[in-house]
């Protein structure tokens, strides 16, 4: 099998006469590397969270899709991404989270990088004690800086450095998000997961973003949020998702519910929404907490869901909230794994022939539309290039 | 092994940043006016080790080095 000539036609019909992508877009590993290159490397995609590096110097690897990344909090509370390759002879940098008190020295010949990437030493490179040499130029050996983006709590990257700012594509989600784009707060452990799923990352997508099989697949969320309370978000080109007009919070034992974000608008009231950053990040936003996993493909067949809950102020994260915290972190994720089942079906559905992608329902289908189209328009624009 | 030897061992085994610059210094501050390449390459480590650890000790050790034309 192979994805060079897999044909995308349909998948970029309106919906109504549109068909999913092809199986090979899932099952097929010359599939998953093309989208590795033309989805996930030339878009941004999250790797990571700002709070695991939470202050100055605190360095922490990521593997992603193979590429070596090391995410890091500078001198000036920035987040940094680097490849995490030393610039003499390709030696993996850092191995483990840690703090940097002063530069990165490499464990090989201890070429050492300060935290604003530049090569601060060279030991011994013109000779034992003689640390400099004409031909090595410092200023040219600084690290691979990545282009980065943090968002709500995400670090986004991307790989490619050809994609317009972050701040550019995802102009509208931002601003209509605007009220969420604040300061936000992880208590740690307690509001941390992450499930291994046997499916291609896509499918985690394309059952987020929908809210059609809310009554069938979470009963229990449909007790309260009707199918008919929800509301498709369908942004052609840009992003897709869900949002309900029947939000409730969380209320602990002695009935206090976590504190709001500062000036939050009547709209949140009970409203929440659930939107797909393309390619890789699912984000959730409600008056009081927020959520964001991190995709990770491992293959075509297995991804890995990190999963991080954020709170509005720095109370909700205290020992006053620790039972409504554990509660709340106890629900999404037994909503998350009750998708599982799911999307590893429909993982192993694929591996029929006969299946062409499928039948979209026009009325329930859009916002999955909307994401397949995109990802058919990202591998179409690498074939493009590839094709040049 | 000598003493020297032993205790940079353990420095370095404990990653012990701190008596690693102390170490070295002192080795390469015992031989630098008779051997400066010995003296220097000494000199270099307890350099690495304190920039590595972000010690104020390093701009005192790479002044030293940039002295004798062997540091930026």
């Amino acid at each position: 099998m192979t994805t060079a000539n897999s044909d995308l036609s349909d998948v970029m019909q309106p919906v109504a006469r549109a068909k999913g992508l092809p199986n090979a877009h899932y099952i097929d590993p010359a599939a998953f590397d093309e989208e590795r290159k033309s989805v996930l490397f030339a878009n941004w995609s999250g790797v990571g969270f700002a709070k695991d590096v939470p202050n100055e110097g605190d360095a922490m690897p990521v593997d992603f899709l193979g590429v070596p990344l090391l995410i890091l909090r500078d001198h000036d509370g920035a987040v940094r991404v680097y490849q995490n390759t030393c610039r003499h002879r390709g030696m993996i940098l850092v191995d483990e989270p840690r703090n940097i008190r002063g530069t990165i020295r490499c464990p090989y010949h201890s070429w050492c990088y300060g935290l604003d990437g530049q090569l601060r030493s060279t030991p011994h490179v013109g000779g034992p004690g003689q640390n400099i040499h004409e031909d090595i130029k410092r200023n040219e050996l600084g690290l691979f800086e990545m282009r980065s983006h943090v968002w709500l709590g995400v670090v986004f990257v991307n790989v490619s450095a050809a994609a317009p700012d972050f701040d550019v594509v995802h102009a509208d989600l931002i601003a209509r998000w605007s009220e969420f784009d604040k300061p936000l707060y992880h208590s740690g452990a307690d509001s941390s997961f992450k499930l291994d799923v046997a499916c291609n990352w896509k499918l985690a997508v394309e059952n987020y973003c929908e809210s059609y099989h809310l009554p069938w697949v979470h009963p229990g969320l449909n007790s309260y949020s009707r199918l008919e309370d929800h509301y498709n978000i369908e942004e052609n080109g840009r992003y897709s998702g869900q949002g309900t007009l029947v939000y409730r919070q969380l209320e602990g034992e002695d009935g206090k519910v976590f504190p709001d974000f500062e000036g939050v608008s009547d709209k949140w009231d009970t409203g929440a929404e659930y939107i797909t950053v393309f390619p890789n990040v699912l984000l959730g936003v409600h008056r009081d907490h927020t959520f964001a996993i991190v995709l990770e493909p491992k293959e075509q067949g297995k991804t890995q869901e990190h999963v991080e809950i954020f709170y509005a102020t720095e109370a909700a994260i205290g020992d006053g909230f620790s039972a409504t915290r554990a509660k709340n972190t106890a629900q999404w994720e037994e909503v998350f794994k009750e998708d599982i089942f799911v999307v590893e079906g429909m993982q192993r559905g694929r591996l029929g022939p006969l299946f062409d992608g499928g039948k979209f329902s026009p009325a329930m289908d859009g916002a999955t539309h909307v994401f397949h189209e995109w990802v058919a328009q990202s591998l179409s624009a690498g074939r493009q290039i590839a094709a040049e | 092994m000598n003493t020297l030897d032993e205790a940079l061992l353990a420095a370095h085994l404990a990653g012990d940043n701190e008596t690693l610059v102390g170490l070295y210094r002192a080795a390469g501050e015992a031989v630098l006016a008779r051997d400066e390449v010995q003296g220097c390459f000494y000199l270099t480590h307890a350099y690495v080790f304190a920039l590595e650890a972000g010690m104020a000790e390093a701009e005192e050790l790479r002044a030293v080095l940039v002295a004798r034309g062997r540091e930026a």
